[in-house]
């Protein structure tokens, strides 16, 4: 197809879940996890992130999570196994009391899990995504994550932290840089100098105003992030930008909170789709590309260790 | 035969194809095509569809990416409605159709089974849990305690002497030894450890008047010991603990928060239970001892009266009630009893008075 229409498009985002649906299907999930002792939790995880994927829309046409709960049970049982190995070590070194070397073992394993299961969760999710039947895709190399990563850790430690932001910024890019959707790429140019200087700024502020600056903190990161986020294709390109505002902010916020405090837990579901509703909203897709014209690139993957694993380390690293 | 217009994916690009679909309800199937060409047919046992506000997206598993829309909902139901007569929705999509009144009952529902599990079953199962944990434990657990505790506190080693002597005269139906401590303190406490260790402040003896209320105190503390409450407590404050968290910290971190709170205030009240129990019992071993039983509401009716530092331990998380006094007052009432002056004791609670 020619193309030779170089003015600037908008693309819309949007997000149509609705509490009352989300509702249904989290209260349904707690229900078959606590009847089978927690055995659902995989398909629980499924189903709730086919209802979260199938209600976010890029112009009008939605995405799709086609993991399954058989997927992830197997991702499941493969994780456990890993940390009953990491645990069972640990309690051996303990038990020949030596805990020291318990100790360096655990935190090394745990440390070296990171990448890997990062790289595993970035794998299986995207792998498992699709939108107007392509599918998306991570192409990162795991030794290459998993040498960077030590590189990146072994200098956080030496300068006492304060590498963190250059790290997060090295690791976001290094995952989005390897993300693609049929052959559409993803593009992430944050610094970690201007991370770090937006996160000195942001606490030092927050610490005076005791803490009212902190919504302006959060305009502040989710813009940096969001605008360092781009799409390529064939130069053709899609440019992010936020329109969140503090005050906006403050109302999710401050609302969620107030929902979930007044509904004893049970307005969780609305405190998600306002969530997902005002992040999705806030996101301004600008530029010049065809998405009529995306091929498929990607092959089927279907290994769901790493989603499991930082499921269990408690990391939400996706997007 | 319903009809509607929608997109075809084809799951090679992201290009929209527009097409005319067929619902064929002889065939069983889709039956689809650009105009009036309804080339491809899926079979409806292929289909797997989902249904968001008013889009319907239907897949077939032989191409996991081709991808049919349409945005029509009197097709959709039609659709759904086919799909039910031929029992080709999945039990999920049943309870997904339940409306939000059966979600509400099954989330009170869970709320129920929650509740009483926490308050019927987690108790019962800790204590029997006890019954398994061999003694030895609650002794060095407590003795690591103790030795601690008389480290950091001044003891006074002949009212201790005495207060052992004192209590070697009584019968206490004890089944571990028992040892007394007297610590030199103003505080208006007692507490007892589980491996039979039961220190009393100066500060409790210098408020009794009669070597009886120094019996029911030691009646009182001695049931502690006897029934093991300082390991029941242990082990349902953790499984309660557990539980709570097992439950709740998946939902969100605001109901853990709610949710460990409750919890306290309900391990307050198993240990409001545990007191009762060592007032009872208490009272019972003075009966068992000829003393006079009066000696127990004597020291709470002081204690109440001297009730003004706020104090951990045997006093402020169990206030004295009223109604402590009088269920044992009822109970001295019922307990048939005889006493008789026990000069011996009297003698010893001087040394332990002095």
């Amino acid at each position: 197809m020619e193309n030779e229409i170089t003015e600037l498009k908008n693309y819309k985002l949007s997000f149509h879940g609705k509490g009352k649906a989300y509702f249904g299907i989290v209260i349904v999930n707690w229900l078959l996890t606590v009847i089978t002792l927690g055995f659902y939790y995989p398909w629980a995880k499924a189903r709730n992130l086919q209802f979260l994927y199938g209600s976010t829309a890029l112009d009008n046409d939605r995405f799709t999570f086609h993991g399954t709960g058989k997927e992830m049970f197997i991702g499941f049982i493969k994780a456990i196994i890993i940390f009953g190995v990491i645990f069972g070590m640990f309690f051996l070194f303990m038990y020949l009391e030596m805990p020291a070397l318990a100790l360096i073992l655990f935190y090394f394993a745990i440390i070296a899990i990171l990448p890997v299961a990062i790289h595993g969760s970035y794998r299986y999710r995207f792998s498992r995504t699709s939108w107007r039947g392509i599918r998306f895709g991570y192409r990162g190399d795991r030794s290459e994550l998993f040498v960077s990563f030590f590189k990146w850790i072994f200098f956080s430690i030496i300068t006492l932290g304060i590498y963190g932001c250059w790290m997060e910024m090295k690791l976001r890019g290094y995952l989005m840089n390897h993300v693609r959707a049929g052959n559409v790429e993803f593009n992430y140019r944050g610094k970690g100098s201007e991370y770090f200087i937006l996160n000195l700024k942001g606490y030092l502020l927050s610490l005076i105003t005791l803490g009212i600056y902190s919504f302006w903190w959060y305009k502040d990161l989710f813009a940096y992030y969001v605008d360092n986020l781009s799409l390529q294709k064939e130069g053709q390109q899609i440019n992010m930008k936020s329109i969140a505002t503090a005050g906006g902010f403050f109302k999710i916020i401050m609302g969620n909170l107030l929902i979930v405090i007044f509904t004893l837990g049970f307005g969780y579901a609305w405190a998600v789709t306002r969530t997902m509703n005002f992040i999705v909203s806030n996101i301004k897709l600008e530029g010049d590309m065809d998405l009529n014209t995306i091929l498929q690139t990607e092959d089927d993957y279907n290994d769901a260790t790493g989603d499991d694993m930082t499921g269990f380390l408690d990391i939400n690293f996706i997007m | 035969m319903i009809r509607t217009s929608g997109k075809y994916f084809d799951g090679i690009s992201s290009r929209p194809q527009d097409i005319e679909i067929i619902l064929d309800e002889t065939n069983a199937g889709l039956r689809f095509g650009i105009l009036s060409e309804h080339s491809d047919f899926w079979a409806i046992a292929d289909i797997s569809f989902e249904h968001i506000g008013n889009s319907l997206e239907i897949r077939n598993r032989h191409h996991s990416l081709a991808l049919l829309k349409v945005n029509d909902e009197v097709f959709a139901t039609a659709f759904i409605a086919f799909l039910k007569a031929n029992g080709q929705l999945t039990w999920y999509h049943h309870i997904l159709q339940l409306g939000i009144k059966a979600y509400i009952s099954i989330a009170v529902l869970i709320l129920g089974f929650i509740v009483a599990g926490y308050l019927f079953i987690i108790p019962l199962v800790a204590e029997k849990a006890v019954m398994l944990i061999p003694q030895h434990y609650d002794i060095s657990m407590g003795h690591t305690f103790y030795k601690q505790y008389v480290n950091d506190n001044k003891v006074d080693s002949a009212k201790s002497e005495a207060l052992n002597l004192f209590a070697n005269q009584l019968q206490l139906n004890n089944s571990i030894k028992l040892h007394f401590t007297v610590i030199d303190s103003p505080t208006v406490n007692a507490f007892s450890l589980p491996d039979g260790n039961i220190i009393v402040f100066t500060g409790l003896i210098h408020l009794m008047n009669d070597y009886d209320e120094l019996a029911g105190l030691i009646g009182h503390e001695v049931s502690h010991v006897n029934n093991r409450h300082s390991m029941k407590m242990l082990c349902r404050n953790l499984s309660g603990y557990l539980f709570i968290s097992a439950v709740l910290s998946d939902v969100n971190g605001i109901m853990a928060i709610i949710g460990d709170n409750v919890h306290n205030l309900q391990s307050l009240s198993y240990s409001r239970q545990f007191e009762r129990q060592a007032d009872e019992q208490g009272t019972q071993l003075m009966v068992l001892n000829g003393i006079n039983p009066k000696g127990m509401t004597d020291l709470f009716t002081r204690l109440k009266s001297s009730e003004t530092v706020v104090i951990p331990g045997f006093i402020s998380s169990h206030p004295i009630t009223t109604d402590r006094i009088v269920d044992i007052n009822r109970l001295i009432q019922r307990t048939p009893h005889k006493f008789h002056k026990n000069s011996k004791l009297e003698e010893l609670f001087r040394h332990v008075k002095k």
